[in-house]
């Protein structure tokens, strides 16, 4: 009975209303032309990440601030001493204030000026330092990791090196040259690569015999070809991170090398040695803000640049795109 | 059969992975020719030895002793780079595993040139663009997908990525490692149809590595049996499927699996072991029991194979 009336309505129903759809098995293949590029979805991904971006920005105005401080108006000389024209006496622990905005130290210097010079050269430091490493570490590391050959000599020259404590390495270096910004940047980059050297050869050791990059040794590939196309582009996220990480830690390392004496000359502000002058201070209370205004810098260089590395390294990681 | 060229020759070779005191031997006095324009399977368990041999021959892995020949010339340890640069186009693999054979981080388009930049045998970029949209559409794909990343294909398309890599180089020789075994069954049919229209249209000759006996009998004209990295017998296709002879064989043979729920109920499989073999009192040998059909066998072993093979005949 059903089948009848479902037939009496299919009659109904007009041709032409209908027309056959071919299946085209060519056409399914086409899903359009796809303009997935690694470099713009990760920004992608990083800019998603709010407390980053913020970061970001404050690095971002930390710099520029630092760099155009010097020619704003009523900006004073960091290494200058004021002296006080009616007493002839130095400003002496002034305390922050609308002439010294951030106080004095202790002979008269304005903090100010001191902290944001001081800043200047501790991310020159710290870049510096940062891109030696980068660009050294790299090299050997991926050459360490790949080169069956060279993986024994290396490792023995990394044993030895590695051995020598940086503190030995610095106090030798002050004695031949004398303690300069040159010989600070040069004695922390010769002892820095190893350990992003090691890092990237583990992780170039990792991924050296997988499928593909067999296939690319039975096409032929050069090994600088491999090296670039097959291992770098998996290592950028780590990378990042230790990028992100070696300029704080440079600029820490610094604020130690000064604390025992083997940093920065005095005159020469960086956050070392203010971090230090502040140190001798911090137990009156009255004097703490000499501490605490460097602090807060270097507490925010070093947040801003982990924060960044880390959400830079996710980003980075393409499994994380959408 | 003698009249038909040797593409390769592969002579007594071994390889030993490890030191002398852990030394472990993979491949163990292996030989076998393979002719121009066939399709040679070998087939044995895991870790039998079939990938290192293939990997021996494209020079992943180094041998430790006996020779490899390819169009009557040495390409075994130490040659020329002119001849390196031959060996390279003339020689080519399609990996195991499509999802860790192509690099992730780099598009189509330079997975499949990557032999061509290292040719250097285009005029210019446009010349090496046509030839990998010619290539992908060799193998079914579309010329579009050359600015995608591998991730964003499925596992048979990435694989038919895979055999365009090795097509663009123009070879004669394909060592397939395994090629479908990490794919779905649902497309294993097109990719073996793919290889084999291949060969057809571009006069390939495989070596085709597998332990899907079912798929080896479809695709190969003759077949190399690989125990613990010795070659246990080698015959025609047909004939070692219709007359398995040494124990080892006649094992794998029982185990295929048969959509056939009559035959699977009173299936015997037979178990292999290897103590059977006495060769402690003679050595064996590798002998050719019939003609095309060889065999590692001591002497009293080479009887009862022959009075098999004698009764398998009459039996027919």
């Amino acid at each position: 009975m059903k089948l009848k009336t479902h037939d009496r309505l299919v009659e109904h129903i007009a041709d032409d209303l209908f027309e056959f759809a071919n299946a085209d098995t060519d056409n399914s293949e086409i899903a359009g032309y796809s303009n997935y590029s690694y470099w713009r979805s990760t920004v992608q991904v990083f800019l998603k990440n709010k407390t980053a971006v913020l970061f970001l920005g404050v690095i971002v105005i930390l710099l520029l601030f630092t760099m155009i401080q010097p020619v704003l108006p009523n900006q004073k000389d960091p290494t200058f001493i004021h002296i006080n024209p009616e007493t002839f006496m130095q400003f002496r622990n002034v305390k922050p204030g609308t002439e010294f905005w951030f106080g004095t130290n202790a002979i008269g210097q304005d903090l100010w000026a001191r902290i944001w010079s001081g800043t200047r050269t501790s991310l020159l430091i710290g870049f510096a330092v940062g891109l030696f490493e980068v660009v050294i570490g790299i090299i050997i590391g991926t050459l360490w990791g790949y080169v069956k050959k060279l993986d024994r000599i290396i490792t023995e020259i990394y044993n030895v090196w590695n051995n020598i404590p940086t503190t030995v390495i610095l106090i030798l270096l002050t004695y031949i040259f004398r303690p300069s910004l040159s010989t600070l940047i040069f004695a922390m980059a010769i002892t820095g690569w190893l350990s992003m050297a090691r890092l990237v050869r583990n992780l170039v050791t990792i991924i050296r015999d997988r499928e593909y990059n067999m296939a690319s040794r039975c096409l032929g590939t050069p090994t600088y070809r491999i090296l670039t196309k097959n291992m770098l582009p998996y290592l950028v996220s780590v990378i990042m991170l230790r990028v992100a990480l070696a300029i704080p830690m440079a600029i820490g390392a610094e604020v130690f090398l000064t604390y025992i004496g083997l940093g920065l000359p005095v005159q020469i502000p960086s956050l070392g040695n203010l971090v230090n002058e502040g140190r001798v201070l911090m137990m009156s209370q009255s004097l703490r803000y000499q501490l605490f205004f460097p602090a807060i810098v270097i507490s925010m260089i070093t947040i801003s640049f982990y924060v960044m590395g880390n959400a830079f390294a996710d980003a980075a990681d393409p499994k994380n795109h959408v | 059969m003698s009249e038909r060229k040797k593409l390769l020759e592969v002579k007594n070779i071994s390889v030993v992975f490890g030191s002398r005191k852990k030394a472990f031997t993979a491949v163990d006095d292996v030989s076998f020719d393979i002719y121009e324009g066939e399709t040679f399977g070998l087939v044995g368990e895991s870790g039998s030895g079939k990938t290192t041999i293939g990997r021996a021959i494209i020079r992943i892995n180094a041998i430790t002793s006996g020779e490899i020949i390819f169009e009557d010339e040495r390409i075994s340890g130490k040659i020329d780079k002119k001849k390196d640069k031959k060996v390279v186009q003339d020689i080519q693999m399609i990996f195991q595993d499509p999802m860790s054979s192509l690099n992730e981080r780099a598009k189509v388009d330079y997975i499949v040139s990557e032999g061509l930049y290292n040719l250097k045998n285009y005029a210019n970029d446009a010349e090496r663009k046509k030839i990998v949209d010619e290539a992908l559409l060799e193998v079914g794909l579309l010329p579009e997908f050359s600015s995608r990343f591998p991730h964003e294909f499925s596992g048979g398309q990435r694989q038919r990525i895979g055999i365009a890599r090795s097509l663009v180089m123009q070879p004669k020789f394909i060592i397939a490692d395994e090629p479908i075994s990490a794919l779905d069954v649902s497309i294993r049919a097109q990719v073996l149809n793919l290889m084999n229209r291949l060969k057809k249209d571009l006069g390939l000759t495989y070596l085709f590595i597998a332990h899907d006996l079912s798929i080896v009998r479809f695709i190969t004209d003759r077949v190399g049996v690989i125990h613990k990295g010795r070659l246990v017998e080698l015959a025609e296709t047909e004939e070692l499927y219709n007359n398995p002879l040494h124990p080892y064989t006649r094992s794998l043979l029982s185990a295929i699996p048969m959509p056939n729920p009559n035959y699977e109920k009173s299936r015997k499989v037979i178990f292999y072991d290897p103590d059977q073999h006495h060769y402690d009192i003679e050595a064996p040998k590798w002998v050719e029991i019939k003609k095309g059909h060889f065999i590692l066998a001591n002497q009293p072993e080479i009887d009862t194979y022959k009075t098999m093979l004698e009764s398998n005949i009459k039996g027919e």
